[in-house]
């Protein structure tokens, strides 16, 4: 067995006090042969296993980690380890967007009498580790060159688009007009600072319902507003993308149903600033210089400098456009207009084509060099429409421990993990996390692997079904997408 | 300034030993410390109301007001209350222990313009402990105040911190001491009721007085409705804030109420002071 | 005084390799479409076309750092000491390229870091071991409103050298003595008349911004407003109560304090915190004096336009760069909001007058 001599590693083992402990401890009472790289963690359950104990120890220095409970139905606890397996599951195939070898991790069921099982599971997965070798450290990693032209290759999808923008808002303005008597506030939005920025509009009276503008630029998620206005009478204008927020509110009672009022309107397609940011300094100027913009469903024109430039939809729209399978409100009390159709393709977006196209070293290094210029201000957090806990994160407790306050990209980047992890299953790609960033860093990239791995687990779509159950908060005794059995 | 370590660097703490602690009720622990520098201790001085930053390290650190007077120079005196992540781990220090100590900070009682005055201090639960530091020096330099009146409040007799000085103020002829707890309790041979109401009671003359009051939000507020009622000046009040601090030096920026820091403009206010800045409380 | 220099584009670098032989040299570059201030390494090329999307505050105020860190030692006996190293001495470093606004941040920080009752030891070793030389602006972005607060597009304060862009090059003027020590360097030549091209750069650009607006009556409308929930409330709706803003400011100067226990050893650091955090002003007890967005907005305001100044004769706590209102996820504009306030308290004044 080469893994008894040479050099240890380090891998870190979280096993269950009733089954796999047990089992650990049998292996050692009957003196089974084991490697010494394991490095045991002993636990309640394996569903007490929060995914973010393997990213943690995986970011800062293990070489692999292996979960081991008791076997399905066995569970001390009845269901712990059934919603463990779903979470692993997801896990597994998360890792590998943060250029972490999935191989790295296992999780397996070990009963307290299978010390012949327990010496086979440590001993393959040691091996599988030595194999591998040492884990590359996040901050060791360096970025190769020409990256940026491979992914100026990946083409990007279609817009949803019907014509018709342009003549809807008196139509919502009517609507909202005989509905706000009723209602606390009306969320929608107005032109903000310059020409290219839209903000959001708090409506209370009909003065306010004045500054209503409806168009690309109204780039914001409304529904993010929702659950701190509980309690009041609250309406909200929404574009396909955001309804599927509400939804998903809805879904996990985070707010009332009779106190919301959705005003659905059929998108087609918003901008995405910094890549008319890109756009304007290709061309010598910037979006600060702009002096007046004109931004219909084909396109946009804009004056800067004394200068015009036309950019057309394709050029300027948000990534999440572009295959967009909701453009319109999944949920709404009132539809304004004609439905725009659905440019979905079945295709996934260009940033997870890109992250495909790269090796796990790769990715690592990607990741590296972006997340070095965050600044922790959080706006991808307070932008998250599911973000609920926002006072209370986790990335801000002492008690526990979670992040430090020491600036390092690994810092960082956990932080971003957290964002994913507590938003599997949930997130509905609103992709609010990546335009509130100030940085502009990439973070909506690991959303999308996480619901990926959503996707083909579990045939799951986050906020399209107010009914739905989310799949992490259920599971099946036989997981119809799950192969457990590896080691 | 009174520690010349603060001035090079008020960031970093000098280390003390813990010499004794004493539980004062089930959640407030009194520590007497020494600096383990003795010249540093040797040349310490502070005035009655300041406060230190205590530091566990590895936790954190955390502002509490000097009890000990400045007159009393073998130990300093930190009462505290368990409430957060850096007072639960202060609780489970013992004699011989090492801690942080950044003083003294902050402002002090105007001792000084006290003099030749009648005293009334008001205190509820750990608010008593800036008023033990200004009651001691005052009685350690008695002749120059007039009459002093101590009304101390707790909710039970078992929540009543500084037992081990009770029986001396009660007993001491120039004081007059009164204790209350809010509601009845077997073996409780004091006064039952609350704090503001029992001031009443005793009407103190707020004739050439100042009144020095310090507890938990509710009562402060009732206590100096009542010190009104008995005719109390607001420049006659004084009272002590509270608030998250972090560097205690009036740098990190987050205690101030509108212009003053909590840290170096206080935490000693009239409540004429009070009352000229923005109601944030 | 030594005259202006020239320093020819082609230079640029080799003046920057000249100036980091004995310095560190922090310079704005492009990373990801944003522009971030790095350490100058071969090759690099400073990203100089507009103003940098983070604020050079990092340089002489890291964004954490270490305040000492601390070793527990247990003897025999029993008896345990402990120990504490203050954190690590300043390398002397040059920023370059910062625009005004981020220049005159530091004179904010000065104030309240060296200027009070305390001193701060490591601001003052890296503000005093910080040189910096400033790129004056050819033109306002949107968001700009320097003149709103006293500066302008060639305002020197904070600044070491200002350096003009001209045809081909920079015109450098020494702001202090030790920018007038950089002057010396032979990879410069005297201005001559290109002084003459700068001072039109110059006041081209603040003519180009847009005329400034009376915002002398902020401190005192703020403060008259402190009691109106519902103005702070309505102004604060849109808020997502992130720290973009605190964090790319470079006024902003709170920090906090937290330690980093790694078993007999560990660190405090101090690191950057943000007012608009439910935890800022957050205390054991649980209680929280600045509950909602809307008190934490009406201090952040506060503090710039109210409180800061009443202290600092009538110093504004902003430099008007506009990174708050460019990096907003919501475009929220404080110019908006100072305003707002101060047109409700005259408006009522109106009223009363009439009255």
């Amino acid at each position: 067995m080469s893994v008894l001599t040479g050099k240890e590693l380090r891998i870190v083992g979280f096993l269950c006090n009733w089954c796999s402990y047990g089992g650990a401890d049998t292996a050692g009472v009957g003196r089974f042969v084991q490697p010494t790289d394991l490095r045991i963690i002993r636990v309640p359950c394996s569903g007490r296993i929060d995914p973010l104990f393997i990213v943690k120890a995986l970011l800062n220095g293990a070489d692999g980690v292996l979960v081991s409970g008791c076997h399905p139905r066995d569970c001390h606890y009845s269901q712990g380890n059934f919603y463990a397996r779903r979470r692993l599951e997801v896990l597994k195939h998360f890792l590998p967007v943060l250029g972490i070898d999935p191989a790295r991790f296992e999780y397996t069921w070990v009963s307290a009498s299978e010390a012949q099982r327990w010496q086979k599971v440590v001993s393959s997965f040691t091996e599988r580790i030595h194999k591998l070798g040492p884990a590359s450290r996040l901050e060791n990693t360096a970025l190769p060159d020409g990256l940026e032209k491979r992914f100026a290759a990946i083409a990007s999808g279609e817009l949803p688009s019907d014509g018709k923008a342009a003549t809807r808002l008196e139509e919502l303005k009517d609507r909202i007009h005989e509905f706000l008597p009723d209602l606390d506030i009306v969320i929608g939005w107005q032109r903000g600072f310059d020409a290219l920025h839209n903000t959001p509009l708090f409506m209370r009276s009909a003065e306010d319902l004045e500054k209503l503008v409806w168009g690309p630029l109204n780039i914001h998620n409304t529904a993010t507003y929702l659950p701190s206005l509980r309690g009041k009478k609250v309406g909200v204008v929404v574009k396909g993308c955001d309804s599927r927020s509400v939804v998903e509110l809805l879904q996990e009672k985070l707010v009332d149903r009779e106190n919301i009022v959705v005003f659905g309107m059929p998108c087609s397609g918003i901008v995405d600033l910094s890549k008319i940011d890109r756009a304007l300094r290709e061309r010598g100027t910037g979006i600060g210089r702009v002096q007046a913009a004109e931004c219909g469903e084909k396109g946009v024109t804009i004056k800067a400098g004394g200068q015009e430039y036309r950019f057309a939809m394709e050029e300027v729209a948000a990534d999440k456009c572009f295959h967009c399978e909701y453009p319109n409100a999944v949920l709404a009390d009132h539809l304004i207009g004609n439905a725009s159709p659905s440019s979905s393709n079945g295709k996934i977006s260009r940033q997870l084509a890109a992250f495909d196209a790269m090796s796990l070293q790769e990715r690592m290094a990607y990741w590296r060099s972006q997340m070095d210029r965050c600044i922790r201000c959080h706006a991808c957090r307070n932008a998250c429409p599911l973000c609920v806990c926002k006072d209370h994160c986790i990335a801000q407790s002492r008690d526990p421990h979670w992040i430090s306050q020491e600036d390092t990209i690994t810092e960082k980047l956990m932080f971003q993990v957290v964002h994913a992890v507590h938003t599997a299953g949930r997130c509905t790609e609103c992709g609010e996390c990546e335009r509130a960033c100030p940085m502009d860093i990439p973070i909506l990239a690991m959303k999308r692997q996480m619901n990926r791995a959503i996707r083909e687990l579990f045939e799951y779509k986050a906020g399209t079904d107010p009914e739905a159950v989310p799949p992490l908060l259920a599971f099946q005794a036989e997981e119809k997408n799950i192969h457990e059995g590896v080691l | 300034m009174n520690n010349a370590a603060l001035a090079v660097n008020p960031y970093l703490p000098q280390v003390a030993t813990v010499l004794k602690t004493v539980q004062e009720t089930p959640n407030i622990k009194t520590f007497q410390l020494r600096l383990d520098d003795e010249e540093a201790m040797a040349g310490f001085s502070f005035e009655p109301g300041q406060v230190g930053q205590l530091s566990v390290f590895g936790v954190g650190e955390s502002t509490f007001v000097i009890n000990s007077p400045p007159t009393r120079k073998e130990y300093l005196q930190f009462s505290v209350m368990r409430s957060g992540e850096v007072t639960t781990r202060l609780h489970g220090l013992v004699a011989g222990d090492k801690i942080g100590v950044r003083a003294p900070l902050g402002n002090a009682f105007p001792y000084e313009a006290m003099r030749g005055k009648d005293i009334v201090f008001v205190g509820g639960g750990i608010g008593m402990a800036p008023l033990r530091t200004l009651l001691l020096y005052m009685l350690d330099n008695r002749k120059d105040y007039g009459d002093i009146v101590l009304l101390y409040g707790a909710r039970t007799p078992n929540d009543m911190a500084f037992k081990g000085d009770l029986p001396e103020w009660l007993g001491r002829k120039d004081i007059s001491t009164t204790l209350t707890v809010d509601v009845e309790s077997l073996g409780w041979e004091h006064k039952v009721g609350l704090i503001p109401n029992v001031l009443k009671e005793i009407h103190p003359n707020p004739e050439n007085s100042v009144a020095i009051t310090c507890g938990p939000p509710i009562m402060i507020k009732f206590t100096l409705q009542a010190l009104q009622e008995l005719g109390f000046q607001d420049e006659q009040i004084i009272t002590t804030l509270e608030r998250r601090m972090k560097c205690g030096i009036g740098i990190c920026g987050r205690c101030n109420i509108g212009t003053s820091y909590i840290c170096v403009d206080g935490p000693v206010y009239t409540n004429a002071q009070l009352k000229s800045l923005p109601n944030e409380m | 005084m030594t005259g202006a220099k020239f320093l020819s584009k082609e230079k640029l670098l080799d003046w920057l390799a000249e100036l980091g032989q004995t310095r560190r040299v922090f310079m704005p570059v492009e990373e990801g479409g944003k522009i971030v201030f790095r350490p100058c390494t071969n090759g690099d090329t400073p990203a100089l076309v507009r103003d940098a999307s983070a604020s050079p505050k990092g340089v002489v105020f890291p964004s954490s750092a270490e305040l000492f860190r601390y070793t527990k030692t247990k003897a025999r006996g029993g008896k345990s000491s402990m120990e504490l190293k203050p954190g690590t001495e300043f390398e002397p470093a040059l920023i370059f390229g910062t625009r005004p606004c981020g220049a005159r941040g530091f004179t904010i920080f000065d104030r309240v870091y060296t200027g009070g009752k305390f001193n701060d030891p490591y601001y003052r070793a890296a503000r005093e071991n910080t040189l910096i030389v400033t790129l004056a602006c050819e033109g306002p972005e949107n968001t700009c409103f320097c003149n709103w607060v006293g500066s302008g597009p060639d305002d020197p304060t904070g600044s070491d050298v200002l350096a003009t862009p001209v045809e081909g090059g920079f015109v450098l003027e020494s702001v202090s003595e030790r920018g007038e020590a950089l002057l010396e360097s032979p990879l410069l030549q005297p201005a001559e008349a290109r002084t003459a091209e700068a001072d039109s750069v110059k006041s081209r650009a603040r003519a180009e911004l847009p005329p400034a607006r009376d915002i002398s009556a902020a401190p005192q409308s703020i403060r008259a407003l402190f009691d109106n929930q519902k103005f702070w409330d309505e102004v604060s709706s849109k808020c997502l109560s992130c720290g973009a803003c605190t964090y790319l400011c470079p006024t902003c100067y709170c920090f906090t304090i937290t330690d980093e226990d790694h078993g007999d050893s560990g660190k405090r650091l101090r690191s950057w915190d943000n007012c608009m955090s439910y935890q800022f002003s957050l205390e054991a007890s649980g209680h929280n004096p600045r509950p909602t967005k809307a008190h934490r907005l009406r201090n952040r305001v506060g503090h710039k336009f109210s409180y800061y100044p009443q202290l600092h004769e009538g110093l504004l706590a902003c430099c008007g760069c506009g990174r708050c209102i460019r990096s907003c996820p919501v475009s929220m504009d404080i110019r908006e909001i100072v305003l707002d306030a101060i047109d409700r308290v005259q408006a009522k004044n109106c009223e009363v007058v009439h009255e």
